[in-house]
């Protein structure tokens, strides 16, 4: 069923059509709350919370712009407010990027590569004005013109926010991968 | 660019199989809470506009009317303590002047033969005036 049409019948107090709704948007919302968050639990929570507001607010939805983009725009600004209480807010300056995780932080994860883990904590670094746009851009697959309208920012904002974004996680994974071999040599060095 | 393929890389996670049954109990719990909520609202609404009816009824039908007359004492006897202690107002009395045309009783007057009218003061005492 179309979800124009399962948002109407959610608008007229029908359960199954929300139930519905759930079932195709659970994982990519929480998915998207987990990358924002960096805690799943908490992603899990607020992307209850995310469902709980399409349930009850369904009124307010015009469809003028796709579902997705409505339940998303909900979704950032949760999980944006939930950051801003817990000030998990790491402000660091794109410019002056200084790299202050500890060395052990780059050993390799058995179930992950160490460039993905890299990659992580990176991410987990970058603060949410860059970090949203990419993460729907990139790992959402959303178009530049779909996040500006979640974001409601005009389109030039966007693009300028995705490419400093981009930047940033490219300078860390550069300075991590530096720092890496630098370890490894002065190990091997040790070990003669 | 390799990071962005990276991004894509990044596992996904999934939402946990109770998600839903988690999500419409706290869905309907929510749905009560709002009843309940919408409930006291009315019966405070309700509360509020009955005490209004009370109060209107109370004033207009059964609490006794003032008289113009019993008004004026009870405004006097008001405005009177209030200036008094403020100072503001010396006098207590408002003297009334009443204006009469004695015009048409003069033309009634000429009809009749002529006399003479000696007007004099019969009371002694001085005019009194009207207090309020």
């Amino acid at each position: 069923m179309d979800e124009q049409e399962l948002v109407r019948q959610i608008q007229e107090g029908d359960e199954m059509a929300f139930t519905e709704l759930v079932r195709i948007y659970k994982d990519r919302i929480v998915n998207f709350l987990c990358k924002l968050t960096g805690d799943y639990q908490k992603a899990v929570d607020l992307s209850q919370e995310t469902f709980m507001r399409v349930y009850f607010k369904a009124h307010q939805y015009k469809p003028v712009a796709p579902f997705s983009s409505w339940i998303y725009t909900i979704a950032s600004n949760l999980a944006k407010t939930e950051m801003k209480k817990m000030r998990k807010f790491s402000f660091v300056s794109l410019d002056d990027v200084q790299n202050t995780l500890p060395i052990e932080a780059y050993a390799k994860n058995p179930s992950e590569s160490g460039m993905i883990s890299n990659l992580k904590k990176a991410l987990n670094s970058l603060h949410p004005r860059y970090k949203i746009p990419v993460i729907l851009k990139d790992i959402e697959g959303f178009s530049q013109e779909e996040i500006a309208q979640i974001l409601k920012r005009p389109l030039g904002t966007i693009k300028a926010r995705i490419n400093r974004g981009r930047n940033y996680l490219k300078k860390e994974l550069e300075k991590t991968s530096y720092k890496e071999n630098s370890f490894v040599k002065k190990e091997e060095c040790q070990n003669g | 660019m390799d990071e962005l393929n990276l991004l894509k890389k990044l596992e996904r996670v999934k939402a946990p199989p109770d998600f839903e049954q988690k999500l419409l109990a706290q869905v309907s719990l929510r749905k009560r809470k709002k009843l309940r909520v919408k409930y006291f609202r009315l019966s405070l609404a309700g509360a509020f506009s009955a005490a209004l009816v009370f109060f209107i009824v109370m004033n207009v039908f059964i609490l006794p009317k003032k008289s113009p007359v019993e008004f004026a004492d009870f405004e006097k006897g008001f405005s009177s303590a209030f200036q008094r202690g403020k100072g503001l107002r010396k006098r207590e009395t408002i003297p009334i002047i009443e204006a009469v045309d004695y015009t048409g009783e003069i033309r009634t007057l000429s009809r009749e033969p002529q006399t003479i009218y000696l007007l004099e003061q019969v009371f002694e005492g001085t005019s009194t005036e009207i207090k309020y």
